[in-house]
């Protein structure tokens, strides 16, 4: 029992290290690349991108390379699933409203509902290889690079006048920052580890798959940041920014978060994932397009159907499919 | 009566409010303070820049919302009135109370509009304003259909 205690706390206390890690890391880094003359939008777009992820992608990372697959495939696909039918849910049910632009939602929903199918075709070929994890991260760039670019076309559309080339002015580094980096990145790996460790020696004890650990207990937790940034924005009313976290964050959890680890070793696929889980997954996206198609919104009805389909999943997947 | 009136608003109901703000001043000469608060509060957690993205994203917002207030301030017919507009970072309802209280207006005007669930879930600015306002606050009570 106290065994269970303690790697309960050092899971929270994990999970703590590794977001608040993330958090410096990218935040350094964006300074650092801002200091070397890259582009306001680009490093804006990217942090914005990559920073709620992190968790989840050190998570699976270090899961992998340690030998505990399942739990890292399990953190991705259940922090996707969590993302639009828990969070979006969450958030909608809260804020009340949370509305979409059209452009935003074919784009990045598009994108959230190609990248998991793609996932299912190459699981359907049994182990991820390193050949699919190119394909993978050459996918993720060319998202990231459309991303930036419609991202300059909004701000060329809005301040022309502005549009000048101050952000490419290259200042001095400080080299604090660059200890920070250092710093976030150690506390990232680190904290990624101990998370990994609380999560398999938990399954163990408690007796259950590291599969469901890192569905429900590791992917919900990775999930933290999202589910800030989400909530607070849709309470703010800032829509955009609401839902395409999530978006964004699903979009990098599968063509990143097992992208990368792929590229070192080979991605073993569970059956119950390729029968149950992705196929899940791909679910709520498709349920979130349709909700938010017909009228350009997702309603508090629209939450409540997302929720009550992430507790039914958790239902089932918990109890008869274990 | 009201010589001097602060306006605040998040966006919503701005005609109404304005209404209410026009039938009040009634023709008197009158100073009116146009305020939008940049609400800057985040929960533990989230992302440095995510929250600075957030109040550069709000604070963009403001600016357009007052921008477009004053320019119904200046319509010929509103001669009377001396319209300034303010945007502030910080918790709405604690810095529309301490604007009131700094600016010492006679009126606060804001809208409410929000329905029972949505106050319980959102919290409401109003009803903190009305506790702890140093003056009478008008509530303009808005269609919660819209």
């Amino acid at each position: 029992m106290i065994e269970i205690l303690i790697l309960i706390v050092l899971l929270i206390i994990s999970l703590i290290i590794v977001i608040k890690s993330a958090d410096v890391f990218v935040d350094n880094l964006v300074d650092i690349g801002g200091a070397l003359g890259i582009s306001q939008i680009i490093l804006g777009v990217t942090a914005a991108a990559i920073g709620t992820s992190l968790p989840e992608f050190g998570s699976a990372v270090i899961a992998s390379l340690s030998g505990s697959v399942d739990i890292g495939v399990g953190t991705v696909i259940g922090s996707n699933i969590w993302n639009i039918a828990g969070i979006l849910g969450i958030s909608a049910i809260a804020a009340g409203i949370i509305r979409t632009d059209s452009s935003g939602i074919n784009r990045d929903g598009l994108m959230t509902l190609a990248t998991g199918i793609i996932l299912i075709f190459f699981m359907l070929f049994g182990d991820i290889n390193w050949i699919v994890s190119v394909v993978m991260i050459a996918l993720y760039i060319f998202y990231l690079w459309r991303l930036i670019k419609s991202q300059k076309e909004y701000k060329e559309g809005k301040i022309k006048e502005e549009l000048t080339y101050e952000s490419l002015e290259k200042k001095p580094i400080d080299k604090k920052k660059i200890g920070f980096v250092i710093l976030g990145l150690a506390g990232l790996i680190v904290g990624c580890r101990i998370l990994v460790y609380s999560g398999v020696e938990l399954a163990r004890i408690a007796g259950i798959p590291e599969m469901i650990m890192g569905l429900f207990t590791l992917a919900i937790g990775t999930s933290i940041p999202e589910l800030v940034v989400t909530l607070s924005s849709a309470m703010k009313g800032l829509h955009e920014l609401s839902i395409g976290t999530v978006l964004g964050s699903n979009t990098f959890n599968i063509l990143i978060g097992i992208g990368i680890p792929a590229l070192f070793i080979d991605i073993p696929v569970e059956k119950l994932s390729l029968t149950f889980d992705a196929p899940v997954m791909i679910f709520v996206t498709v349920l979130l397009l349709l909700l938010v198609k017909r009228s350009g919104k997702l309603t508090r009805n629209g939450g409540i159907i997302l929720l009550a389909t992430y507790i039914s999943y958790a239902a089932i997947r918990l109890t008869v499919l274990v | 009566m009201y010589e001097k009136i602060l306006v605040a608003t998040m966006g919503e109901y701005m005609d109404e409010i304005l209404e209410h703000t026009w039938d009040t001043i009634h023709g008197r000469e009158t100073e009116v303070i146009g305020l939008y608060v940049v609400d800057t509060s985040v929960p533990f957690l989230t992302p440095k820049k995510v929250k600075e993205m957030m109040t550069e994203e709000l604070t963009e917002r403001g600016n357009e919302i007052l921008d477009k207030m004053e320019q119904e301030f200046q319509s010929p017919s509103l001669y009377m009135i001396n319209f300034r507009k303010l945007l502030l970072e910080g918790d709405p309802a604690e810095e529309i109370v301490k604007t009131a209280e700094n600016e010492e207006v006679d009126l606060i005007i804001l809208g409410s509009g929000k329905t029972r669930i949505d106050k319980r879930l959102l919290g409401s600015v109003s009803e903190k304003v009305i506790h702890s306002a140093p003056c009478t606050v008008l509530l303009v009570r808005t269609d919660t259909k819209k």
